[in-house]
């Protein structure tokens, strides 16, 4: 197949996503499991950082070799103006790239239409307001939509101005102290920005298209963050969190709640989880205050410097022309 | 050659006679889940009660024939392994449970929804009483400990 000179270049890079980031995916899938209990080992907070990063690892990765290396060595080593011949084995491996690439951004799209077609719904069916009307003497920082609803609805929807989503059954079902810590445990999603974590989760590529093959380290991190936002909501406070616990199981026998969008948070998003998360609560020794465990200063310069080393030795001119030597053989 | 042939015949019973176990039959497989690998002679002395060797042999045979067991002669003696672990044995069992209901008629299909239904409903409605009554003791701690 003979390609032009920016046909050639986007198959090429497509195709060295599609291979690097099957490469990476491949060895993050088969670590997922070590990799968990490691960070089972480790405060909530640092657990769901350290699954996230684990899981956009291939996708950033595959994006920062292709935009720092083969972008630059093909533009600055194959010369224009010439039509090449591309192998069928590239033009396959750009095709599936390309794939991976389309179902990504497809099924965010999808998932950012349904959280503000949901979030615009629940403004002009509820009321929003600063304070919930109900029994509590909450302080809310955020605008709040009251719903005027049976399913117990507390949620968290929406990116940029996440707006906090209560029905009126779950008002009248908690207690004040109950909602205040409920309250403080979707506040503590809003300032961790767990909405656009999962925005960043979806936008990332699959290994193979179609394939969630990656959903292991997903789920865990989904996992860590509610327990990370526990922790951030009871504040070492043990009457606080057994309220949170209380509040967990009322809303939990309210029955299920409508399914929400992907891209929200709500105070019971992972049922399967209930039982471990009130016991966590209820244990005073398992909690641990938030952020308890900071990356020590000295670590994060020895990254930041292994982290410039390499993109010195990676920018050189010697690693481009070896990158130019390798997408030509993969361009054959 | 006739005793493989008619072994391969009855190990080709149907799927739901197959995963239906006795208390004996139950009692050997869980051993057999929990050693692996075992003899009639290594398996006597785990039971919980004492039985004749030719009985738990005739039972062992009789799962092997029923495709739970798999075995191979070793010393004159045959040893005995499982066929799949036990999740895999519940597995099949509720697959071959749901599937024997949803091939019958419409209200049999129906009933085994509400059936499944109400039993996922108790099991929900239990563990939140279990989780409640930790609160509810976890409150009185703190009251104890002089915490609000």
């Amino acid at each position: 197949m003979i390609l032009p000179y920016l046909l050639r270049l986007l198959c090429l890079c497509f195709a060295s996503f599609f291979v690097l980031n099957a490469a990476a995916g491949l060895i993050v899938r088969f670590s997922a499991k070590s990799a968990i209990r490691f960070a089972e080992s480790r405060s909530p907070n640092a657990a769901a950082r350290f699954l996230l990063i684990l899981r956009l690892l291939p996708f950033a990765l595959a994006t920062l070799f292709v935009s720092a290396l083969c972008v630059p060595s093909y533009l600055w080593l194959e010369p224009g103006a010439t039509a090449e011949r591309v192998g069928i084995t590239c033009a396959i491996l750009g095709i599936l790239g390309a794939a991976t690439w389309s179902v990504s951004i497809a099924r965010t799209i999808r998932s950012l239409r349904a959280s503000m077609r949901y979030s615009w719904l629940c403004r002009s069916v509820g009321h929003e307001s600063r304070q919930p009307a109900g029994p509590s003497s909450v302080f809310v920082v955020e605008p709040v939509v009251v719903l005027q609803e049976e399913a117990p609805i507390l949620a968290l929807s929406g990116l940029l101005r996440p707006r906090l989503l209560i029905s009126r059954s779950v008002l009248r079902a908690l207690s004040a102290e109950e909602l205040d810590a409920a309250l403080a445990h979707e506040h503590a999603h809003r300032t961790s920005r767990d909405n656009v974590k999962r925005l960043l989760i979806l936008l990332a590529p699959d290994m193979i298209p179609f394939v969630r093959s990656l959903r292991l380290l997903e789920h865990s991190w989904s996992k860590f963050a509610e327990w990370a936002a526990d922790d951030q909501a009871t504040a070492g406070d043990s009457s606080r969190a057994v309220c949170l616990a209380a509040a967990l199981v009322q809303v939990a026998r309210m029955g299920s709640a409508p399914r929400l969008p992907f891209l929200s948070t709500s105070l019971l998003a992972c049922d399967s989880d209930l039982s471990a998360r009130v016991d966590r609560l209820l244990c005073a020794d398992a909690m641990t205050l938030p952020h308890a465990s900071k990356i020590r200063p000295g670590v994060r310069t020895a990254g930041l410097m292994l982290v410039g080393a390499l993109a010195a030795l990676l920018l050189a001119p010697s690693a481009l022309s070896s990158v130019h030597e390798l997408l030509e053989f993969l361009l054959r | 050659m006739i005793r493989f042939l008619k072994n391969r015949i009855h190990r080709g019973a149907s799927p739901s006679q197959s995963l239906a176990l006795g208390t004996l039959e139950f009692e050997l497989m869980e051993i057999l889940w929990s050693n692996g690998q075992s003899s009639v002679r290594d398996v006597v002395p785990k039971l919980s009660r004492p039985l004749a060797y030719t009985t738990v042999m005739t039972t062992l045979d009789r799962l092997f024939k029923k495709g739970l067991l798999d075995r191979h002669k070793s010393d004159r003696a045959f040893v005995y392994s499982p066929s799949f672990s036990h999740q895999e044995w519940e597995r099949r069992r509720a697959g071959n449970l749901v599937a024997g209901f949803l091939s019958g008629p419409n209200p049999s299909r129906e009933l085994l929804l509400s059936c499944l239904l109400d039993a996922v409903g108790e099991h929900d409605a239990t563990l939140l009483d279990d989780l409640e009554k930790k609160i509810r003791n976890r409150r009185k701690e703190l009251l104890r400990q002089g915490q609000p």
